[in-house]
């Protein structure tokens, strides 16, 4: 099974070198690894990517880990296979993924990450990630506010094993915490999915019909929290999230979710092609490894400027 | 066979003198090569923090603040333009410049009961709080960790040990200041810090990293 799984993988790998010739272009191949494009977060990210990278004459090859860190390494070795220049990455964990970048860069295949960052660095070229810090006390501001400094409220937690879930945590209570009334209730991990959100938020309801508000570590939790409440009839709930997607987005609009935070993804996404064009036409970005790039408060006074992780002037 | 078996014995005995010593968790040792037990995130930034409050932050700021005053001046250009003059930034796209600034001014209006104290001064002499000083305990930002060229973000292991030394050096900052429990209104105070502007208009907070009353 595993023998000729991997057989099949170096099968794709020669004939996709096979092929090389007869589509490659100017300037040669860019890998785009992400997540599940079921999340119009990482959708957003790779369409970015693609476009900036077919803009600097780059062939592209879109892929999607699952945030499953074997099925990453294999497609690592797929890019790598496929005689890939770069690779730009929204990566399957911070730990797990250390060694794959590795490979690619002994290899000759420099990576360029965005969003989530490795624990190490030195490895890959560049790690562009949103100030999810900045951004979650930002959001926490607008939640206490909404929430008038007082009340039991829940939060929900993205996917342990990566970095931004913990970090935002982090912001949020380094403000929320301040407020000796606000009193959190349950705090429960729903893996960044909407409909594990769903499920938990039924259940947190269950055990506190007080519950008066919801944060959220991202937007696809927050919408599946909203779904559960809106079914229980508790759209008296203040829910606020932390992405910038167009789903959200329109629920502001129409007065369902407050708020969210808006992270500039596709800029980020264009900005790794950009930075990989550059390291690989002059061996340098002329810049440091790893770069915050700061997030954005989206509520009701600009949820109408915002459009695929991006606002308008 | 016997001497074999004897040399055998002999070596499990050296053997047996050995401590294992386990190795440190990689980064551990970043702050402190003394203690043996790995500290949390929390510990190790706070201790990292407090070692460069006082043997290097302070004296970085009264070395490159400039006058609140020029800072302004400078401002009236455009905010891109004052940066480029005085301020520090991240090279990462879309970040606010940071600037160190001194200054003396009036208290016109202060808040020193609240979680996150504050004090207005007024620094151009026209009667209004133009400069507001976050004493903490809770400060909010980042000001005094970005305004840092020393402090850089590929150097830490991930955002959070990063975020936590940012806030860190906030309570620092606000283990520095002492004020007198009374009404400071009409006193005068000089100071130096930090301070992040996105905009050329925004009102201009700070983070102090000296603070004393001129009497």
């Amino acid at each position: 099974m595993k023998l000729s799984r991997r057989l099949m993988m170096s099968a794709i790998g020669i004939a996709m070198t096979a092929a090389m010739p007869t589509f490659a272009s100017a300037e040669g191949l860019i890998a785009i690894l992400t997540p599940s494009h079921d999340n119009p977060f990482f959708k957003a990210e790779a369409v970015g990517a693609e476009a900036r990278a077919k803009e600097l004459g780059y062939e592209t090859l879109v892929l999607v880990h699952d945030d499953d860190p074997n099925k990453q390494s294999e497609l690592f070795d797929t890019a790598i296979a496929s005689g890939a220049k770069a690779i730009i990455l929204d990566n399957a964990g911070a730990d797990a993924t250390v060694a794959a970048v590795k490979r690619a860069k002994d290899a000759g295949i420099p990576s360029f990450l965005i969003d989530r960052e490795i624990k190490e660095s030195g490895v890959a070229v560049s790690q562009i990630v949103s100030n999810n810090y900045q951004g979650a006390q930002l959001g926490a501001e607008e939640f206490v506010k909404l929430m008038g400094e007082t009340g039991k409220y829940a939060e929900l937690l993205g996917r342990e094993a990566d970095t931004n879930a913990g970090i935002r945590s982090s912001g949020y209570h380094d403000i929320i915490d301040q407020y000796p009334d606000m009193e959190m209730v349950a705090q429960q991990s729903a893996n960044w999915s909407q409909t594990e959100a769903y499920e938990k938020m039924e259940t947190i309801l269950q055990a506190n019909p007080e519950i008066k508000g919801v944060i959220s570590g991202n937007d696809t939790m927050a919408m599946g929290a909203w779904a559960a409440l809106e079914a229980a009839g508790r759209t008296d709930v203040i829910v606020v999230g932390f992405d910038g997607s167009n789903d959200v987005r329109d629920s502001i609009l129409k007065g369902g979710i407050k708020a969210t935070v808006l992270q500039p993804a596709f800029r980020q996404a264009q900005l790794a092609v950009e930075q990989a064009d550059q390291f690989l036409k002059t061996g340098s970005t002329g810049l440091e490894e790893k770069q915050l790039m700061d997030c954005v408060l989206i509520n009701g006074d600009n949820a109408a400027k915002l459009e695929t992780f991006a606002l308008a002037d | 066979m016997t001497r074999a078996l004897l040399a055998l014995a002999l070596g499990l005995a050296t053997l047996s003198g050995c401590k294992i010593v386990k190795n440190p968790e990689p980064g551990s040792q970043a702050t402190d090569t003394a203690t043996a037990t790995p500290a949390n995130d929390t510990e190790r930034m706070g201790k990292m923090a407090a070692e460069i409050f006082s043997t290097r932050l302070v004296t970085y700021v009264s070395e490159k603040s400039i006058d609140l005053a020029t800072l302004r001046g400078a401002l009236a250009g455009g905010l891109e333009t004052a940066g480029a003059a005085h301020g520090l930034r991240p090279q990462s796209e879309g970040s606010p410049w940071n600037f160190l600034v001194k200054g003396t001014g009036t208290v016109v209006g202060a808040d020193t009961k609240a979680r996150a104290a504050w004090l207005d001064l007024d620094t151009d002499g026209d009667g209004t709080g133009d400069a507001r000083l976050q004493l903490g305990p809770v400060i909010k930002g980042t000001s005094l960790r970005d305004a840092a060229d020393f402090l850089v973000f590929t150097d830490f292991r991930d955002q959070i040990e990063f975020a936590k030394l940012a806030r860190a050096l906030n309570d620092e900052a606000h283990k520095a200041i002492t004020l007198p429990d009374a009404d400071l209104t009409g006193k005068t105070y000089r100071f130096e810090g930090a301070t992040t502007l996105r905009s050329a208009t925004e009102a201009l907070v700070l983070v102090p990293t000296q603070l004393a009353e001129v009497p």
